[in-house]
């Protein structure tokens, strides 16, 4: 028994999911999610890429994602704003509520989706305009406020999430001259302009210094009493500093999901508890 | 031979490549040198070879429109150290402003289209219809502007002139409209050189603007379309902003080659030395004129005409360089205000 654990471990590596996968995934039940996934199933092509994922994402906290390169994370977060949509051979099954309204339902019009389910990126994507510009962008286009409150709205954002200071003397210069963290922290502004319910955040501190790191860490606490987030992160001490949830991704299905604490130390699949100790060394 | 291990190299001379980089560097000076220099002697013929006009028109080159070789059938006489025809006179004002007209007429035309047609081929069309497409403004950006002068002259001109400019001739009577009413003649004016001028700077602006577009990134259209911005938002926010400095250029290149096209101006302008009555009236171009008039310039046995077409070839070469400098100073303005990171792999 024990031989066959470690051939297999060999043959895989990090995670691969044992030959018991058909196991229901384990996740803890939330009384009220703002999202959730039923059976989400995507594949691009003929190529599936997520099967069956159940998953709710608790309102006014940080849920982790985690798990091996190519498991699926990126697709999921995608899938819960429509993203993927225009992607080519994008195929869907299984739904995903907002708020317990079906976000792929007939009618749905992916934009309003967008407007309430932000997202920020891997690496920071300012708009090629004035730093004010980029987070009044989507407060302009959506006619959030008068023409008269839109320098208050950018001053409110930028000091929310702390780039204020470093900026309020140059709003009308080019973004492109911001520093990383600064650049990344710009995109968060401009996705909190337009007041999401829930924001999704796919490795957003990957590119950034440990520094800059800290300070989105910091502001992502911060804005968890108002607004609802999904990170995925490839990084586990991040994950266990900042998130409430963790769900483990692995080959395209959801292993294992619930508090942070509970996942990292008792994880009750060997999968999860495996990739959480690989990574710890 | 064998191989050195790491670490072996104990205390080798340092010196290594940098005599070839030195002589590397100096060549590329060199090269680098040869437009300015090839700039500057243009200059400089022209500058010696029109000297004597210069001095025999003075300002009337740009204040007066009557261009006249004089009479070949009296002898030279000198004016002023200057050896000329008897009643030769040379004013450029018609030529300078037909120049003017009929380029801004082409730009005014051309750009929408190219930069509409742009827009649609790299954004909207399915690859396939926007490869062929494609295709087509390279094709029409080949072939030669005689060619197009002659179908201009052939079958533009007198199709507008029939079945177009009767219509927009009754445009309402209104001061401004002025331009557009009166008689549209037989098709060779400035109207139709600015069309043909028009369809040969579109090629060259739609392509750079297509694929200007083609190279902006996806990361800040996906931040825009995660806004919630619809296709068309997300143009106004990325896309455009991000080519603009690049179009304005492609813009100032049309503008060049209209300004110094030739041969289908020739054929298309009517070839009058005057000031167009209306937007359909004759007229001519410096270009088009130094083309036409070469021939007779050089019967002048005082050679000042043919001084005075180098020295209206000298004007246009200055207009051409002040409309680049021009360009380049808004492309630097509108390129500081982003900044956009080249190549920065966003
Ligand atoms: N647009 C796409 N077309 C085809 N396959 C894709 C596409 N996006 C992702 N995939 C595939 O889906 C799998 C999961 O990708 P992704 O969601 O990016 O994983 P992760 O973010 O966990 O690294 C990968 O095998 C990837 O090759
Ligand atoms: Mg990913």
């Amino acid at each position: 028994m024990v031989s066959t654990v470690i051939a297999e471990e060999q043959e895989v590596g990090g995670c691969r999911l044992l030959l018991d996968q058909i196991r229901p995934a384990i996740h803890a039940h939330l009384d009220d999610p703002v999202i959730e996934t039923f059976g989400l199933t995507i594949g691009f092509g003929n190529e599936p890429v997520l099967s069956g994922v159940d998953l709710p994402v608790a309102r006014h906290q940080i849920t982790a994602i985690v798990g091996p390169s190519g498991s699926g994370k990126t697709t999921f977060l995608r899938s819960l704003n429509r993203m993927n949509d225009k992607l080519r051979g994008f195929r869907r099954s299984g739904r995903v509520e907002l708020e317990g309204q079906d976000i792929y339902g007939a009618g749905v019009d992916p934009l309003v989706v967008r407007k309430r389910v932000g997202m920020v990126f891997q690496r920071p994507n300012p708009f090629p305009m004035s730093i004010r510009d980029n987070v009044l962008a989507g407060v302009k286009v959506h006619k959030m406020v008068p023409r008269a409150a839109l320098a208050d709205v950018a001053e409110t954002r930028l000091a929310e999430v702390g780039l204020w200071p470093a900026v309020a003397g140059r709003l009308s210069d080019s973004p492109y001259r911001l520093s990383g963290g600064q650049q990344q922290l710009l995109c968060l502004a401009r996705a909190l302009a337009v007041a999401p319910d829930v924001l999704l955040l796919d490795e957003p501190t990957s590119s950034l210094d440990p520094v800059s790191t800290e300070a989105v860490e910091a502001l992502l606490l911060r804005l968890a009493a108002k607004v609802s987030m999904v990170i995925v992160t490839h990084n586990l001490a991040q994950a266990r500093r900042i998130a409430d949830q963790v769900a483990f991704f692995c080959e395209g299905r959801l292993i294992e999901a619930g508090p942070t604490e509970a996942v990292f130390e008792s994880p009750k699949r060997r999968e999860t508890g495996k990739y959480l100790q690989g990574q710890f060394g | 031979m064998a191989q050195e291990a790491p670490g072996a190299g104990g205390k080798r001379p340092l010196e290594g490549r940098g005599r070839s980089l030195r002589v590397l560097r100096a060549l590329l000076g060199a090269a680098a040198g040869v437009p300015a220099l090839a700039l500057a002697a243009m200059v400089a013929v022209l500058l010696v070879e029109a000297m004597p006009a210069i001095r025999y028109n003075g300002l009337g080159l740009f204040t007066s429109g009557l261009w006249s070789i004089g009479s070949l059938y009296s002898q030279p006489v000198r004016t002023g150290g200057v050896l000329h025809l008897v009643g030769a006179h040379y004013g450029a004002l018609w030529l300078i402003v037909g120049t003017v007209e009929s380029s801004a007429l082409a730009l005014l035309i051309g750009f929408p289209v190219a930069y509409g047609a742009a827009v649609i081929i790299a954004e909207r069309l399915p690859r396939p219809l926007a490869a062929s497409l494609g295709l087509c403004l390279e094709v029409l950006a080949g072939i030669p502007s005689v060619v197009i002068g002659l179908w201009g002259v052939l079958v533009l001109g007198p199709f507008l002139a029939h079945d177009i400019y009767p219509e927009l001739a009754k445009l309402p009577d209104v001061p401004v409209l002025d331009f557009f009413r009166g008689g549209v003649g037989s098709g060779e004016g400035l109207l139709t050189a600015g069309l043909v001028l028009a369809l040969m700077i579109i090629p060259i602006i739609a392509a750079t603007s297509r694929d200007l577009l083609r190279q902006v990134p996806r990361a800040p259209k996906e931040g825009a379309a995660a806004l919630g911005m619809t296709r068309r938002e997300t143009f106004k926010a990325v896309q455009s902003r991000w080519i603009r400095s690049g179009v304005a250029g492609a813009a100032v290149l049309g503008l060049g080659r209209a300004l110094g096209e030739t041969i289908a101006v020739a054929l298309v302008s009517g070839s009058q030395i005057q000031n167009p009555s209306n937007i359909y009236d004759t007229m001519t171009t410096i270009a088009a004129t130094v083309v036409q008039q070469l021939d007779s310039a050089l019967t002048d046995p005082s050679h000042l005409a043919v001084r005075s077409l180098a020295e209206v070839a000298l004007v246009l070469l200055l207009i051409t360089l002040a409309v680049n400098s021009l360009a380049r100073l808004l492309v630097r303005r509108s390129a500081r205000d982003v900044a956009l990171p080249v190549g920065a792999g966003l």
